[in-house]
Formats: C-alpha cells, sequence, structure tokens
C-alpha cells in the first residue's frame, strides 16, 4: 500500500456545540465581513449566494406543537487524508489547476484564487456543498462606496474562480508573523481563532488545534456527543459537531433503518 | 542556408517545438489566467496601518461593547469586545455587519438637504448647514411669536433615558410645546407596570444571570430581546457542558421561534393570552400553596379581600385568581393543556430562584400592561421581587439632571396646553405619551394642529403598526424635519433634512440598557470622523436654540454635546463607588460576597471621563439587597397586587373609559379580557402575527445588506416574503409550499408566499417584521412586506397603546 503524507505538526479544526448555536447568523456576518464576500442584491438565490459559512436550519419533523428547530452552522471541513494511503480531500484530488491544496502542517485545505481556472470540478466533488463560484465579479457598484470597508488581508475574488472557507489563514499568518516579531516559534491557542468562532455571541464554535490535547477543541471533539458530517464517506471532516440530541445526530448522515445507533434518551 | 519549401516548413515546426521547450508558453497562459481575473474594477483595498478603536454599539438600545478594527483610517471589521460587562466577545448579526451602515453612500444622507419633489419620492437638493439653520429656527421663532409654540412636535426614537432624549425633551419644552412624542418600546410597558406596582421608576431589573428557572412570557431572548449581547453570552453559559442543567428556560410563546425552540420547554398558547395563563399558574400555586406568604403578608397589598376607609368590600387577588383562573378555565382560554399549566405551576414555585419576565419579541414595540401586571405578580407570589435571580427593584443611575428650565411667557402658555395625543389625561392616566393618539388626532381634525414636526432616530412610516394611518397624518403636517442620519421612508416625506452622524461617527450615550440588573452608563466614541457634511444632532439642538434665542437659548448654556454628556457624567462620580474596568472572572451581576471587587482606580472626575470618553462605561456591581423599609413607593408603601392608583384614576374618570371592559375591582388588579378588534371573525377567521428576528432589524435603523445572506429561502425569494402557516391550515385553503396568497385585514392587504412550518399554531399566519421597505436601495427596497401594511391595531386597555400583536385576517389563495 502507498505511504501517505507524514502526520502534520498541527491539525486545526472546529467544534460547534449545536445545543448552543441559536441560529442567530452572526458566524455568516461575521464570516463575510472578514473575508471581503460581496453581497449581491438578490441573496435569496441560495444557489448563487456566496456563504462560506452557511447556516442550515433543521427541524424533527414532529407536527405543532411538539416540532423542534435546531441549526447547523456549515464551513468548509477542511477534510483530511484518510490516513490509509494519502487519499486527499474530495476537491484537492479533482482540481486540474492545484488551485486547491491540503497543507500538511496546519490541516487547512487551501484556495488560491488566481490559479483557479473556474472548471468548478471541485465545487461539485465537495460533498457539503461547501465551495462557491463566482459567477459575476464582486458587487461594488460605483457611487455607494461600500468598498471602503474592505479589508486588505483578503483579496477580492474576480469573477469565474471558486471560494470557500479558509478556516481565516490570514489570521494564521497574523498570529505567525506576531509570535516571530516577538521572538516565539509556536503560537498559543487563542493567537489563532476564525473570524466565526470569535464573534459567537453564544459561544458554540470553539477552534484550534485538533492535535493539540491541551486545546479545548481536542478535548471536545472526544465527546460521546461529537460527531462529524457524513462522516462514513471517509472525507475525515476537522469539523466536528457536538448535539445531546439524537434527532439531531441522526441529520448528519444518511442511516438505513435501524442502523443509527443513539447515545442517550434525549429528545428525538 | 537556402530557404526552400521544406527549410521553411522546417523552420517554422522547428520553431514552434523549439518555443515549446521554453518557459515562454506556459507563462504567457499563467500571465494570461492572472490578467485575466485582475480587472480594474475589481476593488483592490489599500494596505496601511492596523489598529483598533473600542466603542459601543447604539443600533439598538442593548449597547453591546464593540472592537472595530481599522487600516489607517478606513474601519474594516466590527467584532466584539472582551473587556466589557454586557457581552464579554459576542455581538449580535446587525451589530456585526455595521459598517455597511456607515459606507453606504445610497443609503445615507450625505448633507443638509431640502425637499425639491413631491413627499415621499425622495426628491432633495443640497442646502447649507446655515441655511437649515435659518429654514427651521426662524420657523420656529415664527410659531413662538405668533403664540403658538405647541404646533411644534417631535417624535423621539432614542432609547429610554438617553442624554440625547433628554435634549429634545428639554428643547421642546423650553420652545413651550408640551407635543414630545416617543416611539413606544416595551420599555414603556415595563416603566407603566413598575410605577403602578411598586410605585419606582424603574428601569425593570431581571437577574438572569443568577436565576435558575427562567419563565419567558413572550420575551424573544434570542430574537433580540434587552441587551442581545448580554442574553446570548447567558445562554451560551447556561447551556455549556459547565452550567448544563442547572437552569432550566420555559418560553411560553405561540410560535417555535429560536428562543422556544433552543428552551428546555415551550409551551405554545393562543396568541395574545399571556396573562391568563400567568394568572393560572398563580392559581395553581395558590391553591397548593406554594406561594411565599411572608412576602404577600408582610409587603403586598391586595391579597387577601379587603375592607377600605370608607367600609366597602374588595376582592383581594387570591379571592379573584381562585375563582377565575382555574387550570380548566385557563386551559379553554390559552389551549394550553390543564395538566401541564399544573405541573409548569409547580416547577417554577419549586425551583429555587424562579423569575418570570414578560416580553413581546426584541421589545422594539409596546406589550400590554394588564400582561406584564400579570407576570410582575406571579414573580411577587413566589416572592421573586428584590430577591437574587429574580426581578431587582432599582432607582434611577446617578446621572446630573440638567439644570431647570426657566420658561418664558410664551413657553408657559404652550405647555399649557393639553398634549395632542391626550397621554395623562382622565382617559389615559399612565402613559407618557401615545404616538397612535397622535396620529390619530391629526387625521380626525379638519386641519393638523402640528405645525412642525421633529422626527429623531425614528421611522415611524416604516414601525408604526397600522402604519396607513401615520402616513395619512404625516400628509397633513405642513413641514416636517427628520434628524435622521439614513434615507428611511418618513425622511422621504420630510421638508427639510438634518442629518445626524452614523452611531460609528459620534459620541452618543447608553443608559442602563433594558433588563440589565446593575445600572450602567456607556458612551461610544466617534470610531471614524464623520465621512461626510454631518452633525450629531445633540450639537444641531445647541446651535438651533442659539438661532432662537431669548430663554431658549438660555436653557442650552453648553458649547458642545461632549460638554453636556460630561455634565451628566459629573453624577456618577459624586455618588461614588462604581467601575470604569472589568475583567471577565469579575462580573457585575455576581452576588455580593462571591465577587472581588477591583479598588477604584481614578483618583478624580477627569481621570474617570478620559477613561470613560474613549469608547468606556461605568457600572456599579449589585452590592446587597436593600431591605424592605421604603421599597415600594406605592400609595400603600407595599407591592400592589390591587393597584390603588388605578382605583383613584378609576372614581375620577370611569374605568370604560380608560378601555377596560371588566368593572370594580377587577379593573385594578391584574386580569385577561378578550379583545374586542371590532372584525367579524367568521369573515376574518385567522390570526395574523407578525415576529421578530434576531436577523433582521426592524426598527429605525436600515438593515445591513450582510443579514441578507442569514435570511433563509423560505423566508424571501426575490422580492416575496413568506408567511409561515401550519400545513393543517393550509390544507384547508388548498395552498402549498411556495404558492402564493393573499393576506387582507380592514387595514389593508399583502400578496405574500406560502412556507408550511409546523412550529406555528393552526389557524394563524405569521409575518417577519423588518421587510416591506419602501425606501433605501436595491438591497432592501421593494422587498417582502411590512406586517404594519395589515395589522388592524386595537388599543391596550388602561395603557392605551396599539394591540399590535394580533390582527383577525382573510387568506386567499392567488
Amino acid at each position: 500500500m502507498k505511504q501517505g503524507h507524514a502526520q502534520g505538526k498541527h491539525k486545526y479544526g472546529m467544534v460547534i456545540d449545536l445545543d448552543k448555536c441559536t441560529g442567530c447568523g452572526t458566524c455568516m456576518v461575521a464570516c463575510a465581513a472578514e473575508n471581503n464576500v460581496s453581497v449581491r442584491s438578490d441573496e435569496s438565490d441560495k444557489e448563487r449566494s456566496i456563504t462560506w459559512m452557511q447556516l442550515y436550519k433543521i427541524t424533527n419533523g414532529r407536527e405543532f406543537p411538539d416540532a423542534e428547530t435546531s441549526y447547523f452552522p456549515r464551513p468548509c471541513m477542511h477534510c483530511d487524508e484518510d490516513g490509509r494511503g494519502g487519499h486527499h480531500p474530495s476537491c484537492v484530488s479533482v482540481c486540474v489547476a492545484t488551485a486547491t491544496k491540503i497543507d500538511h502542517n496546519t490541516g487547512i485545505v487551501s484556495q488560491i484564487y488566481t490559479r483557479c481556472i473556474g472548471c468548478r470540478y471541485c465545487q461539485a466533488a465537495c460533498p457539503y456543498d461547501a465551495r462557491y463560484f463566482n459567477w459575476w465579479d464582486g458587487y461594488f457598484p460605483k457611487g455607494k462606496g461600500l468598498e471602503r470597508y474592505l479589508t486588505p488581508e483578503v483579496s477580492a475574488r474576480m469573477r469565474g474562480v471558486i471560494e470557500k472557507c479558509t478556516f481565516c489563514h490570514h489570521r494564521l499568518m497574523r498570529a505567525k508573523n506576531q509570535a516571530y516579531a516577538e521572538g516565539r516559534r509556536d503560537i498559543k491557542e487563542h493567537e489563532y481563532i476564525t473570524a466565526c468562532a470569535e464573534a459567537c455571541p453564544v459561544q458554540a464554535i470553539t477552534f484550534g488545534d485538533l492535535n493539540n490535547p491541551s486545546h479545548k477543541v481536542a478535548q471536545l471533539a472526544k465527546s460521546p456527543h461529537a460527531f462529524r458530517l457524513l462522516e462514513r464517506l471517509n472525507t475525515k471532516p476537522k469539523v466536528y459537531y457536538l448535539s445531546t440530541k439524537d434527532w439531531v445526530r441522526k441529520m448528519a448522515d444518511n442511516y438505513l433503518p435501524g442502523e443509527f445507533k443513539r447515545v442517550n434518551k434525549a429528545t428525538g | 542556408m537556402e530557404l526552400n519549401r521544406r527549410n521553411f516548413i522546417a523552420l517554422i515546426l522547428g520553431g514552434a517545438a523549439g518555443i515549446n521547450l521554453t518557459p515562454l508558453p506556459w507563462k504567457l497562459m499563467d500571465d494570461v489566467a492572472i490578467w485575466t481575473q485582475n480587472w480594474p474594477w475589481v476593488p483592490v483595498p489599500p494596505v496601511g496601518k492596523f489598529t483598533e478603536v473600542n466603542s459601543i454599539c447604539t443600533l439598538c438600545p442593548g449597547g453591546c461593547g464593540i472592537k472595530v478594527r481599522k487600516v489607517d483610517e478606513r474601519a474594516v471589521k466590527i467584532e466584539g469586545r472582551t473587556d466589557y460587562p454586557i457581552n464579554p466577545g459576542g455581538i449580535c448579526p446587525i451589530g456585526m455587519g455595521g459598517l455597511q451602515l456607515l459606507y453606504n453612500e445610497s443609503v445615507r444622507f450625505t448633507r443638509p438637504m431640502k425637499r425639491i419633489g413631491p413627499r415621499g419620492a425622495g426628491h432633495f437638493i443640497d442646502i447649507s448647514w446655515s441655511e437649515a439653520f435659518e429654514t427651521l429656527g426662524s420657523r420656529i421663532s415664527k410659531l413662538r411669536e405668533e403664540g403658538r409654540p405647541e404646533a411644534l412636535a417631535a417624535i423621539d426614537g432614542n432609547p429610554m433615558r438617553s442624554t440625547i432624549s433628554l435634549m429634545i425633551e428639554r428643547f421642546l419644552k423650553a420652545v413651550g410645546t408640551p407635543n414630545y412624542v416617543r416611539v413606544p418600546c416595551l420599555e414603556d410597558t415595563y416603566q407603566m407596570g413598575i410605577s403602578l406596582q411598586q410605585g419606582t421608576e424603574g428601569p425593570v431589573a431581571y437577574d438572569l444571570e443568577n436565576s435558575d428557572f427562567i419563565l419567558s412570557f413572550g420575551s424573544g431572548l434570542l430574537e433580540g430581546w434587552g441587551a442581545p449581547g448580554r442574553i446570548m453570552n447567558l445562554w451560551g453559559q447556561i447551556k455549556g457542558a459547565e452550567k448544563r442543567g442547572t437552569t432550566s428556560v420555559v418560553q411560553i410563546e405561540s410560535r417555535a421561534s429560536n428562543t422556544a425552540s433552543k428552551a428546555d420547554k415551550w409551551m405554545a398558547l393562543k396568541p395574545g393570552t399571556d396573562s391568563a395563563l400567568a394568572l393560572g399558574l398563580a392559581h395553581v400555586i395558590l391553591k397548593e400553596r406554594l406561594y411565599d406568604s411572608e412576602f404577600v403578608n408582610s409587603h403586598s397589598f391586595g391579597f387577601d379581600d379587603w375592607r377600605s376607609a370608607d367600609g366597602k368590600e374588595h376582592i383581594g387577588f387570591k379571592t379573584l385568581i381562585l375563582k377565575k383562573y382555574s387550570p380548566n378555565q385557563v386551559s379553554k382560554i390559552t389551549g394550553v393543556n390543564a395538566d401541564a399549566i399544573i405541573s409548569l405551576a409547580r416547577d417554577f414555585a419549586k425551583a429555587q430562584a424562579p423569575v418570570a419576565i414578560y416580553g413581546k419579541g426584541k421589545g422594539t414595540l409596546n406589550g400590554s400592561l394588564y400582561e406584564f401586571m400579570a407576570v410582575q405578580s406571579l414573580n411577587a407570589l413566589v416572592g421573586r421581587i428584590n430577591m437574587p435571580g429574580g426581578v431587582l427593584t432599582t432607582e434611577p443611575i446617578p446621572l446630573s439632571p440638567l439644570p431647570e428650565v426657566n420658561l418664558d411667557s410664551i413657553a408657559q402658555a404652550g405647555l399649557n396646553k393639553p398634549r395632542i395625543d391626550g397621554a395623562g389625561n382622565a382617559q389615559y392616566p399612565f402613559a407618557q405619551s401615545l404616538i397612535n393618539n397622535f396620529a390619530d388626532s391629526i387625521i380626525n381634525a379638519p386641519t393638523s394642529s402640528i405645525d412642525t414636526l421633529l422626527l429623531f432616530s425614528a421611522n415611524p412610516d416604516f414601525t408604526f403598526p397600522q402604519r396607513g394611518i401615520f402616513r395619512k397624518a404625516l400628509k397633513k403636517i405642513p413641514f416636517i424635519v427628520s434628524f435622521s442620519s439614513y434615507r428611511d421612508e418618513t425622511s422621504n416625506m420630510a421638508d427639510l433634512i438634518l442629518p445626524d452622524c452614523t452611531y460609528l461617527e459620534k459620541m452618543d450615550d447608553v443608559v442602563w440598557p433594558i433588563g440589565l440588573q446593575y445600572p450602567f452608563y456607556g458612551l461610544s466614541k466617534p470610531v471614524v470622523k464623520p465621512l461626510y457634511d454631518v452633525k450629531n444632532s445633540g450639537d444641531v439642538i445647541i446651535k438651533l436654540t442659539k438661532r432662537i434665542g431669548k430663554t431658549t437659548a438660555a436653557a442650552f448654556p453648553w458649547n458642545s454635546y461632549k460638554e453636556v454628556l460630561k455634565d451628566r457624567v459629573k453624577g456618577l462620580y459624586d455618588s461614588g463607588g462604581g467601575f470604569v474596568d472589568f475583567t471577565e472572572d469579575n462580573p457585575p451581576w455576581k452576588s455580593p460576597g462571591k465577587r472581588s471587587d477591583p479598588s477604584r482606580n481614578y483618583s478624580s472626575f477627569g481621570e474617570m471621563w478620559n477613561k470613560i470618553q474613549t469608547g468606556g462605561y461605568w457600572y456599579r456591581p449589585i452590592k446587597k439587597y436593600k431591605g424592605w423599609d421604603n421599597l415600594f413607593k406605592t400609595p400603600t408603601g407595599k407591592f400592589e397586587f390591587f393597584s390603588t392608583r388605578i382605583e383613584v384614576a378609576a372614581s375620577r374618570g370611569s374605568s370604560e373609559n380608560m378601555g377596560v371592559k371588566v368593572k370594580g375591582d377587577e379593573a385594578c388588579m391584574p386580569h385577561y379580557e378578550p379583545i374586542d378588534t371590532k372584525v367579524s371573525r367568521s369573515d376574518h377567521p385567522l390570526l395574523m402575527v407578525p415576529y421578530d428576528m434576531i436577523n433582521l432589524s426592524s426598527s429605525w435603523t436600515p438593515n445591513p445588506p450582510f443579514v441578507l445572506k442569514t435570511i433563509f429561502d423560505n423566508q424571501l425569494l426575490r422580492d416575496k416574503s413568506f408567511a409561515a402557516i401550519n400545513p393543517k391550515t393550509a390544507v384547508k385553503y388548498k395552498l402549498r409550499q411556495g404558492d402564493k396568497a393573499v393576506i387582507k385585514s380592514p387595514a389593508g392587504k399583502a400578496q405574500v408566499l406560502i412556507s408550511l412550518s409546523e412550529g406555528v399554531a393552526p389557524g394563524t399566519v405569521w409575518l417577519p417584521m423588518g421587510f416591506g421597505h419602501t425606501a433605501y436601495d436595491e438591497f432592501f427596497k421593494g422587498k417582502g412586506v411590512n406586517p404594519n401594511d395589515i395589522i388592524f391595531a386595537g388599543k391596550d386597555p388602561l395603557s392605551g397603546h396599539a394591540i399590535w400583536w394580533h390582527t383577525p385576517v382573510q387568506l386567499m389563495k392567488v
């Protein structure tokens, strides 16, 4: 069997507590503002609307007044190699332009806009719909001045390229620069967190290094209530979810009757 | 070499092959890829020096702390701020997108303007500030010269207690008009209720952080109620691993809102029956003797039957509740199962530190006075007033009052005229102001008695329930002046625009956000210099009084609004105590004894002011729960289940006149009475209920376009918004998901798309608030419907405010 890449030093990941998440959408706005995602006048066309962080609403399917709602915030899962022969994340394997890569030192799946040729193969390959195609240039009409809030840390995209969540990679760069300036080689847990994790007003999102047992994410990911989306595709997402509710966990994958294992007898 | 055909071909082919061996074609291909992606119209944000500025968000009265990242002079990102007591770190989606309000030139007024087109069209031309001051100043002076200063009115949508509100009220007083009208919000209801039952000014302080059982009657805790940053932070804590299971939240609401869905328990009731349910719980608590007899006997009035000085027998709260609110009776009114009422009452009464809170969604509109009183009585019954984790009693924040205004004879005569909204008269004795009556009285008079209307932080043409009425009133008012920063609906009806700075360009204060349990004062600082030729309305008022002169000018001895703020803050210093620093492990709500308070880290007022004016704050942690003597300032000196002030007011006029249907003693106590909507229910069989969303502003501020990303496509699709109905209702009306339908009420009609939801009760139609703008730009203009177009507002008994929370409607498939 082919040997996979050597295990990298860091493996950045995220744990999202769905019991805490209130579906307010602050993560989505924080993400769009942080990463210069433009807003078009019609964002209700969800196939065209660009949302690196996307909130999905789910219901338990029961009748009034037993109906229950929950939310799934969905960033890019930053899928990993499967550890059994170096299979890349599904988007990385299909990219013909090497515009998307997985960094073995951080586990972050990158997207390089100027390399992207816009074939949308990766978009089709992604099982999580986490990739977005720019059908148009960013919407910054003349005379409005909306381009004035753009941050220089993330380049604005042009039409014809794919974009997606980068785990706020520029924040990692910022933290690294800061650490180097202070003569350190390593960055601390709180120095690098994504915009969504920082913004979440209920602290439902935790971000950190899954390889570092002292990081909170590494501990939370081991919770009996932790799960990942479509886990059985073997995409090895680095985004974990927590929920004490069986009906919520059941939504994370497609189960045959009798296949789903309950963790406890929480509502369902 | 001879150039023959053979060599020529060899040269071409060889050359072509050779070039391919060089990097040239690959380099060119790469360059083409880059060139075709770097168009001059794709913005390249300029680099610069990164800095961070701390301030306070004043988009809503919540007053969350924000940290703004700047690149040179440009603000590029808003984030929550951790060195801040209300919201250590988190903010709401609207605040997060705030830069789109600052930098979107097409929703802002950039300089003073006057109208040139027809009203509502939004056509204005630029004028200078001196012309603007001259126009308005001479108009007000003329009204005073004519001896009718009361023809000036103002509508103020700034938060209660804010210094800018105080300035506006003072300005109107100095000119000599009683017609200062506030945009009603939930706090008006709180204040009326608390003054009737406890005799204090408030504010109402819910000690949620120390409670272990939060029973919420309709408060949109996760929809933006109170200070959203505070509530969400609390939510994260009680749902977090450490505290999980130690605090229960029960939401009583007709729809599966985010709060209802995320609460430990959701109890769905018929819209508008909250007081019946609260009193039903009281019934169980009384019957099973679960109430706090110590509090009830020592500190309350009107609990048992009593005899007044004139020898008349009166029924008490206990008798009323036991007679009229048994679980079965309440079940019939509310639609909630009787067993569920009994078990909820037991859980509530047996909890260590329960608290019942009252609200209507976000609280940007008023609530019902009797409903608040019913919920507050529930707190009193289990002895949760003035207790940790309950409802704390408060004293006003010790800000310095502004000096008395010296009135001249014109002003005195004007102030003696009755208010045109009737607030405070025999019919509406407890309301401070009534914007609905203001509109009615203008419409009903042959000519408007108001000549000039000033609008501050208010957009009633959008936010007013049954807004068609307000539009009619606006059309009749000869001269309208808007101080709004934004090109909103009401400003488009204005004749003169004196634009305020946006919230990120000015200094302004946040005084004790709604529901907070400790006194808090925050001061926002300008994050960027004003981008345009706009001025803080506080400064504009001062300048305007200089133009009007005489006693009006004398009432405003300051040179700038900042001086006023500083004068007020002096009171905080003089009161002694209070902190201007915060650490996360020492939150102000922590019970006394468990805190280790930092020492006061300022020695002079100057030092304190310097800290506060850089986007700082002042607060005083909960110290100790004061004793019971003089706690309640009611005529009886006790918590009044039976309000003696209502009794006095009813004896002067009549309770019927105040809109109360029940008679006698019952009218003085919290009770449930069905609202007569004066609409035939057989023609209008469904109830339309508007609902709030945390990611959509329904107030006077516009929405940042970013929030459009968070709106689901079963809430808004292109320019149509959805009404949510239960699948059972849909079957009855032969409607399917996505069908077009018309909702019709006596006030108007609107076309919507249908969304099926098991989260709403059969027989109800739910519309989101915040869509349906006719102003602003392509992001929000013409998108969706505004429920205020359909709301057919009744009058809340006793308070006189609008009943906006349900309207009988027809639903028709298109």
